[in-house]
């Protein structure tokens, strides 16, 4: 039985369909996020069900995660990113005891226990300092891709101090260090440090090992030792960082079978 | 009992009343359908859930003409007294004269939730220099100058010191337009010293007798404010009649939290029983007609007990609720994602305790004051929540921050990670401002997360953990 999980973030969508019987992926893709999110759902599912050469109606269950989860029409029901994320990281890494998860729009922590079930979580309130979307406006602002930005922090000697908890006056501060002739990859590390801290703050004490990075954020070069440096611990970045939610609600569509 | 007990919109809760007025439903002089408020103004009503029983319809209605008995009070010369900050405790004391009146200002930081920022009250505190990094409650400046909701006090009465710092300053902002404050201090509540003599408080908590003492000091001064208002002595007797009064509320309530947190399935929904608990430190403005409208909500909750029958499917994730929201809407949200309320803790726990009547008046009402949660350590406080989250067998809590108030700043984290090690139950944190609309979506999110996140636990566990 084929099963499918569709991540609906605030920046993509990702969709992943699953062989329960075999546990295997069998067709998975990604595009970007819109106003019409039912509708690009609906067309990255048919794109994906073609690459996989299945069709519609051999798949039992669809469960739909993410931000935008209860725009999915066609979804058998919703779950939370939380969870998706959480079942996700445990079928890649069935060790894993903490979850952090940096998105388009939120980030999360998520403890999860011996068995993978979540044991408690944060997520950032409001604020978009300790998400993808600060990495966004930096890039913007630097004039540079989005993509670039991890090999440009790896080129930094000095991270900038980047001390505002709030992505628009961290724009001003970005901009004054400009002026001030700071280096725009020390700028960048900068940036990355100040996520992570957030990342932290939001932590709290205990935070067991071993922690797998997820979410988009998690392909940016640089982000992971941020944490680490963060944190104090070591983070490993999940794999196919950004498919982990969707592949989680895959996972727990075959569980519930609840096609309806 | 009522029907089969539901959740209703105000308009299911409008054609209701019709039918029940024409099958001769008796009401107190404040009743009517609720539908009437909105025509005030009080347009968040339209978008909340109601409990259908005629108990509930009285509580509403009670709370939503308070402004009303307010206005009657002053048209029949009676006094009013303003009493800001220490929630729970002057009240008892004006309460315990005939003629007396009183009234939190600071409840008008819910207007903005009700009347959907309509009124313009944060605007007037945004012009007066007090600005949303404040806590909500600034909207009490703007009911001041508008003097479109409550009369204004013919005296006012704010504790300072062991208190918010933003309430502080919202309440210096208003003395200085020309609201006189009576001010008196409570000091931060600490552990004896061991050469010193200790009190237990009420509520579990330790004090210095010196500390107890010197709140009764205060006490006093404000005993002679209020005989001055009042134009009358308010001698031990008074007193005392006062605090029986009180604690017949607050045993009612005793009685209605414990069956609404641990009956199976859920008898009354968590937006009433909030109400309910509010009436402990205000009376809303009525002592006796709160003894009245409690015992009607206690006599539907037993016989909604007794038949089995509750507003929520069995098995709702039993959820501990930390700190008033500003938006009452999200507490209807709790129950539509599947939770339901196993206990509470409103920043007035003391004023849900029973007041000593084997001590002296003015220093039992000192120990209440003492044993207010937000007078001592965030500890103190988690201690007390630890303890109630078993009693109840919450199996998760949810820690609501009010925006811009200072003791939300940090406490949220420091009692949710002492809930963590003690209880081992997930801990959410979550920031509701007075109206939530353009955040819902992110706050459904989480409140979702924390029932599935309960759900997933082995059912062994579940089990164990609710029938606590």
């Amino acid at each position: 039985m084929i099963y499918a999980g569709i991540d609906a973030g605030s920046r993509a969508i990702k969709i992943v369909l699953m062989d329960a019987d075999k546990l295997e992926i069998v067709g998975k893709g990604i595009t970007d996020q819109g106003v019409e999110q039912d509708k690009l759902a609906s067309e990255l599912f048919d794109r994906v069900l073609k690459y996989g050469g299945v069709k519609r109606q051999d798949v039992a269950t669809i469960v739909a995660t993410g931000y935008g989860r209860n725009a999915v029409s066609f979804a058998d029901t919703t779950i939370t990113e939380i969870t998706c994320h959480a079942v996700g990281v445990h079928h890649l890494v069935p060790e894993a005891m903490t979850v952090v998860d940096i998105g388009g729009q939120d980030s999360k922590l998520i403890r999860l226990d011996a068995f993978g079930r979540v044991r408690d979580f944060a997520m950032n309130d409001r604020c978009a300092a300790g998400t993808g979307r600060f990495l966004e406006v930096v890039a913007q602002r630097l004039d540079v891709e989005l993509e670039s930005l991890g090999s440009m922090a790896a080129r930094c000697r000095h991270p900038a101090a980047i001390s505002s908890m709030c992505v628009v006056f961290a724009e001003t501060e970005i901009i004054g260090l400009l002026v001030s002739g700071t280096a725009r990859e020390d700028i960048v590390a900068g940036v990355q440090a100040a996520i992570a801290k957030r990342i932290i703050a939001m932590a709290g004490r205990n935070v067991e090992l071993p922690i797998i990075f997820t979410g988009g954020v998690a392909m940016i070069t640089g982000m992971d030792a941020a944490l680490e440096t963060a944190l104090g611990k070591s983070v490993t970045i999940s794999p196919d960082p950004q498919m982990t939610g969707a592949l989680g609600a895959a996972i727990l569509a075959s569980n519930r079978k609840l096609k309806t | 009992m009522t029907e089969t007990p539901k959740r209703i919109t105000l308009g299911e809760w409008d054609r209701r009343y019709e039918r029940l007025q024409r099958a001769g439903l008796s009401e107190p002089d404040y009743g009517g359908p609720l539908g009437r408020h909105v025509e005030d103004g009080d347009q968040r009503l339209l978008k909340l859930r109601y409990d259908n029983s005629t108990a509930a319809l009285r509580l509403w209605n009670f709370l939503l003409t308070e402004e009303d008995r307010l206005h009657a009070a002053r048209a029949a010369g009676n006094k009013i007294v303003g009493t800001m900050k220490d929630l729970g405790t002057i009240p008892v004391m004006a309460y315990s004269f005939d003629d007396v009146v009183a009234f939190y200002p600071d409840g008008a930081w819910w207007i903005p939730c009700v009347m959907e920022l309509g009124a313009g009250l944060l605007d007037i505190a945004d012009s007066l220099g007090i600005d949303e990094s404040f806590c909500p409650v600034r909207a009490m400046l703007g009911a001041f100058v508008t003097e479109a909701h409550f009369p204004v006090p013919d005296i006012l009465i704010c504790s300072v010191g062991a208190t918010c710092d933003d309430f502080s300053a919202i309440a210096q902002r208003l003395n200085g337009l020309g609201y006189p404050i009576f001010w008196w201090e409570i000091p931060h509540r600490r552990r004896p010293e061991p050469n010193e003599t200790t009190v237990n408080l009420p509520g579990g908590f330790l004090a210095p007798k010196c500390q107890v003492e010197y709140v009764k000091s205060e006490l006093e001064r404000i005993q002679t404010v209020l005989e001055e208002c009042a134009g009358l002595p308010l001698d031990e007797a008074k007193l005392s009649a006062g605090i029986k009064q009180a604690n017949q509320v607050r045993r009612t309530l005793a009685e209605l939290r414990f069956l609404a947190f641990t009956a199976e399935p859920c008898p009354i929904p968590v937006l009433e029983m909030l109400i309910a608990e509010m009436l402990a430190i205000h009376f809303c403005s009525d002592r006796r007609e709160t003894i009245e409208v409690l015992n009607a909500l206690l006599e539907e909750v037993k016989a909604r007990v007794r038949a089995g029958t509750g507003i929520l499917d069995a098995g709702a994730v039993k959820i501990f609720w930390i700190n008033p929201v500003a938006d009452l809407q999200v507490m209807n949200l709790l129950e539509d994602c599947g939770g339901r309320i196993c206990g509470t803790e409103y920043l007035f726990s003391h004023a849900l305790d029973e007041i000593p009547e084997d001590l002296p008046p003015l220093e039992a009402l000192a120990q209440m004051a003492l044993a207010d949660p937000m007078v001592g350590s965030s500890t103190d406080r988690a201690e007390r929540i630890c303890s109630d989250i078993s009693r109840f067998g919450a199996e998760a809590v949810l820690i609501s921050r009010i925006p811009g108030a200072s003791h939300c700043a940090l406490e949220g984290q420091i009692i949710g990670e002492i809930i963590r090690e003690k209880c081992d139950v997930p801990v959410l944190e979550i920031e509701i401002p007075p109206v939530t609309d353009s955040i819902r979506p992110t706050v459904r999110t989480r409140l979702e997360a924390l029932v599935e996140t309960v759900k997933a636990r082995p059912r062994a566990q579940r089990k164990q953990r609710r029938n606590q």
